[in-house]
This record gives structure tokens, sequence and C-alpha cells, in this order.
């Protein structure tokens, strides 16, 4: 018998939960097929799609999809509204899944996240589990194994993360939902710019979550945006331990809009906002971010040279 | 034969040009319009210096700074290339080195840098919208009929400025349209507008920032003295403009090539090296990246804009 191919697509969600969904799926015996990284033709394919008013992310997710379209029997689009009171997520997240029900043929999973309403994780497991025709029990042990695997992961990578704060280079805190950072045409090439400057880069999707949304009180008590709040949370945290903070959003996310602006106004850190829209040309974000390492380099060495300053007045 | 080192600042809209000796003196400088025309410019630019560089000079070093600075730098084999920010900095300290606050507002960027002691501890530039920048100035001057060169003089004469909308150029446009629609004076129009591009400024890129005296003001708009005059009403401050201040960015750039210490002997023969570039879609992969060749004498030097490397 065929296996049933599940597909999805590489962009939003996938950044959150790819790892998990693969995992759980092929455990229950499902062929998973993901859409490649972000290219020009899924772009601009999204962006014909979509409607005018949708962010970036959302019309490369739209692009995704398209890819997928005649690859496979089932899209896995969850629908999100909440992870519990005062833990939203971008409305978006909740409309994703009727707006490709209806403007795609191939079917999607139902998975619903309501943490209010009862509809926890593990629940949109098990759902999913009934409707690719295993029993509950076989689908709540993939869940658990797949959890525990990914969890596994997860602690590795951030770990990995924070190991480079002790790296002697210039460390910049780079803030951005991970679908747009680790995007190939949105995130990378600027992340891959950074690089080439010789700065450690420190991502703000990779820390412990729990620590980290607690964290994000210091910097305001008023905000419902879960994935907001996980990655603002990460400033506190690294507060005297890197250089910079470079906040990274996509044109016109609202959520980013609002918080980014907020912090930015409360932290001392030196901070630069870079909006991404479809814009071609890397000249404009390579004159910021260039001259933004340099004003950190220069304020460093203002740094040291007040450090130093110290010892040779004692000895006078 | 004494050293020099040439500094080549590359705008959207000019093209600025200086050399100095080793004491960071003006030897000469040129001035000129890009006009869309990167690589002409600089040759036009190379040819004046050059007639005025006397033959006791030979340049040791050449710096590129400005949004062309890269294609530039390529082309004149320059030993550093920076970008305008650090260039302004360092030029504007060799002559005001108390400076607190820079503000600078060019063709299509404008920002402000916060220095302290000499070190550059903060700066914040426009985002990639070009609202009340230099190229908005001279398009609204073409629209009223006065010349650029006398906008700043004739803003002066106004009493009432009108009010006109600061935050984005386009509702800038209209709101200026209605008010000559309706018989306010040109001079009041023109003041207004200075105005909305001092209020744009700092409600823009000056947000939040610590704005302190000495204050000095560069870029191609610190030569409208409208601008300057508002700057100083607004600011409360004083507002120092270098008679060089167009040209802080190349001076800038030119202490930088002297300080980097990789000397070299340069010739300004560029004029005869035919210098091009192509530009062309690869249909390689499906990320048709737009890729920019490069020709120096007909030989590919370089190509950019590849995503995954291949060029």
């Amino acid at each position: 018998m065929n296996k049933i191919k599940i597909g999805i697509p590489r962009s939003i969600l996938y950044y959150y939960y790819g790892e998990l969904w693969t995992n759980f799926l092929k455990k229950i015996n499902c062929e998973v097929i993901i859409s490649p990284t972000t290219n020009r033709e899924i772009m601009e394919k999204g962006n014909k799609i979509a409607n005018d008013e949708m962010c970036l992310s959302m019309k490369n997710l739209l692009g995704h999809v398209f890819y997928l379209e005649d690859k496979c029997d089932y899209l896995l689009i969850p629908r999100i509204d909440n992870y519990g009171v005062d833990n939203q997520t971008c409305t978006n997240f909740l409309a994703m899944y009727d707006i490709i029900k209806n403007l795609f043929q191939t079917p999607v999973l139902n998975y619903n996240i309501d943490v209010v309403h009862k509809d926890t994780e593990e629940k949109g497991f098990i759902y999913i589990g009934i409707q690719l025709g295993c029993t509950k029990k076989q689908a709540l042990e993939a869940y658990d194994q797949a959890k525990k695997q990914t969890e596994e992961q997860k602690q590795i990578q951030i770990k990995q993360n924070l190991q480079k704060l002790k790296s002697k280079k210039n460390k910049l805190l780079i803030v951005g939902h991970p679908y747009n950072l680790y995007d190939d045409l949105i995130g990378k090439p600027i992340l891959d710019y950074l690089k080439k400057l010789d700065v450690e880069l420190i991502y703000s999707d990779l820390f412990y979550h729990q620590m980290t949304s607690k964290l994000s009180k210091q910097l305001s008590c008023e905000l419902y945006w879960k994935f907001n709040k996980e990655n603002i949370g990460s400033i506190p945290v690294v507060e005297n331990k890197v250089d910079g903070v470079v906040f990274l959003s996509v044109f016109p996310c609202g959520p980013d809009s609002l918080v980014n602006e907020l912090v930015i106004r409360k932290i001392k850190l030196p901070c630069l906002n870079l909006i991404m829209d479809d814009l071609d040309s890397m000249a404009g974000f390579e004159t910021r971010l260039e001259s933004f390492v340099d004003v950190i380099q220069e304020r460093k060495r203002k740094h040291e040279q007040k450090n130093n300053l110290i010892p040779t007045y004692g000895k006078l | 034969m004494k050293d020099c080192y040439l500094g080549i600042d590359i705008g959207s809209i000019s093209t600025k040009g200086v050399i100095l000796d080793t004491e960071n003196n003006i030897v000469c400088s040129s001035y000129l319009w890009t006009e869309g025309n990167p690589i002409g410019a600089v040759k036009n630019l190379l040819d004046v210096l050059k007639k005025d560089l006397p033959e006791s000079y030979c340049i040791k070093g050449i710096g590129t700074t400005g949004s062309a600075r890269k294609l530039i730098g390529l082309m004149v084999d320059a030993n550093i290339v920076k970008n305008e920010i650090t260039a302004h900095a360092i030029g504007t300290l060799s002559r005001y080195p108390d400076t607190h606050t820079i503000l600078e507002i060019g063709g299509q960027d404008s920002k402000i840098i916060l220095l302290e002691n000499g070190i550059i501890t903060d700066y914040s530039m426009n985002t990639l919208c070009a609202a009340g920048t230099g190229s908005f100035l001279s398009s609204q001057a073409k629209r009223l009929g006065i010349p650029i060169e006398e906008f700043g003089t004739l803003a002066l004469k106004s009493k009432t400025p009108v009010k006109i909308a600061a935050r984005c150029t386009v509702f800038a446009e209209s709101d200026l349209i209605h008010k000559a629609q309706l018989g306010y004076e040109k001079k009041d129009i023109v003041a207004g507008l200075c105005k909305s591009i001092v209020l744009n400024y700092l409600n823009n890129v000056g947000k939040g920032k610590n704005i302190k005296g000495p204050i000095v003001f560069q870029g191609g708009v610190s030569k409208n003295r409208g601008v300057v005059k508002y700057f100083e009403e607004i600011l409360n401050e004083k507002i120092i403009v270098d008679e060089n201040s167009h040209l802080m960015g190349a001076i800038g750039i030119a202490i930088l090539a002297h300080n980097h210490k990789k000397d070299k002997s340069y010739t300004l023969n560029i004029k005869d090296i035919s210098f091009e570039t192509k530009g062309i879609e690869c249909n390689h992969c499906s990320n048709h990246c737009e890729l920019l060749k490069i020709y120096k004498d007909e030989k590919l030097i370089d190509s950019w804009g590849s995503k995954c490397g291949k060029y």
C-alpha cells in the first residue's frame, strides 16, 4: 500500500514545529513532503495569490503551499488561536488554515490549537493521527516519542546558541521570528552579510522559552503575543553579554511593529531596526549593517580606553 | 614628490572628490552631479582633479564612500571602501574635534550621528523610504519653478511659513499643491517646505536621540539656508555649517585612505580605461538572481548579486 503523503510548507510554523511534525508523521507511517527553501519563483507565486494586506511571510507561505499542490494527499496547516490566557498568536496564524482551505484544492488536515478552550497540542496530534487512520493509542504513543526526540534536539541547539555568548568576537543578538531569520530570501542574506563582517550571531528564538517569556515582563507586562514575548525576553538574558541588538521583521508585521518599537525605547544597547520587504537590492541594508558594526567597534574601543585609564591614573 | 590622498564620495545626486595632503589640508576638490551615471561622473571628476592637482603631488591612496562606493572602489582600485557614516564622522572630526551631533541630509539618505569624545556612540538613518531628503526638495523646487540654489534664500524672506504635513512626502506633496492652489505666496510655501524637512528629520531620524551642541550640519541640503534656519529655531542651538560641508564624506574617506597605510602610487588616467557593467538575469535556478557583471577593458573582473555564489 502506498503511504499517505503529507505536505508541509517550509514557511512560518515549519520553523517552530517542522521537526516535531516530521518525526510524528514518520512514526505513524506517512510520507512527508517538505517544500524547498524559498526561491524567487515561490515568492513571486505567493505574491500573486496573496491579498495585498498580508505580510511578506504570509505571502511566502502561500507560495510554498502552491508548490505542494498536486504533490501530496494532505496539507498540514494548523489553526492556532492561543496557547492559553495572554499567550495569543498573530491573527494570521488563526486565519491561515481557512485561507489555504479556501484557496487550494488539496485537503487540509484538521489541527486546532486553542488552549483556552482545552484544545491542546496533544489533542491536536491525536486528532491528526485518527484522521490518518491510526488509533488514539498509537497516535498518542507516536506523539510522545516524537516530542521527546524533538525536545532533545532543541536542547542541543539552545546550548550551542548560548555557547556563542562566550565568543571573543563582536556579538549581536538577532531578534526576529525564526520563519524570517532562517528564510533564504528574507533573513539569510542579512545574516550572511553580518557573518562576513566577522560578527557572532545569537538568535532570539533559541533560548529557554519559559524563562524568556517570564523575562519579557521586564520590558512590558501588557504584551500577549506568545512568540514576541519569547523573542524579546532574550534581551534581558544577554544584556551585558552582547554588543548590540538587531531587530529583523517583515513589512507589515503587526505584532513586530508594535513590540520592536516599544522595546527599542526601553533598552540601553545599540539597536538596529530592519524591516524587510520584497526588495531585491541589498545595498541599503549593507550600508546600515556595516555602519552598525563600525559603531559597535568604536563603542568597544571607547570602553576599553576607559578601563585602561583607571590603572594609569592609579599609578600616578 | 609630496604624498597626497584622494577621497571620492559618490552619492545618488552628486559626486564629490577631494585630494588631501599628509596634513589633511585640501589640495583640490571637485563637486559635480551624478546624473544616474556614477561611472561617467567619476571619470569626469578624476579629469577635473587631474587638471587641478599640482605636479609635485603623487596620489598614494584612494578611498571611496557613498552609495556607489563598491562599484567605484573596484573601478579605481581603491585601497579602502567604507560606509558613509564612518566617513562623515571622521571628516567632521578632523575639522571640529568637539562635535557632539552630526546632522546629515543627502540626496536619498538622511542620518544623525552622535559622538562622544571623538567616538561614534550612536547613529540612525532614515528607513529605506527617501522622505524628507534632498531629492524630494529638488523635485519640489522643479515643480515650483525655482532653481534649487535660490530655494534657501527665498525661504529666508518668509515670515509666515505655511504648514505642510511632515510625516510622508506623498502627503507633503499634495499639501503643497493645495496650498499653492489656494493662493499662498511662493516664499511662504518654500519656507513651509524647509520647515517640514526639519520636522520630518527630527520625527524620523532624530527620534529619541539626545541632540546636544556643538551640532554640525552637512550633506547637500546643508547649503539650503532655509533648512539651517529652521533647525536653529527648532533645536534652539547654533548650527555649524562648514564651507566644505558638502565634501565632508570625501574628506573623511581620504583621511581613512591615509590612515589605512597601504600606500601605492596611483595615476588618474582612468578616463582611457573602458569600464562597463552589464545586468543579466541568471536562469540557472528558480531564484532568477539579477547579476551585475563588471568589465574593465572588456575583461570580466567581478560580478555581484548572485545568491548561490555561483558567480
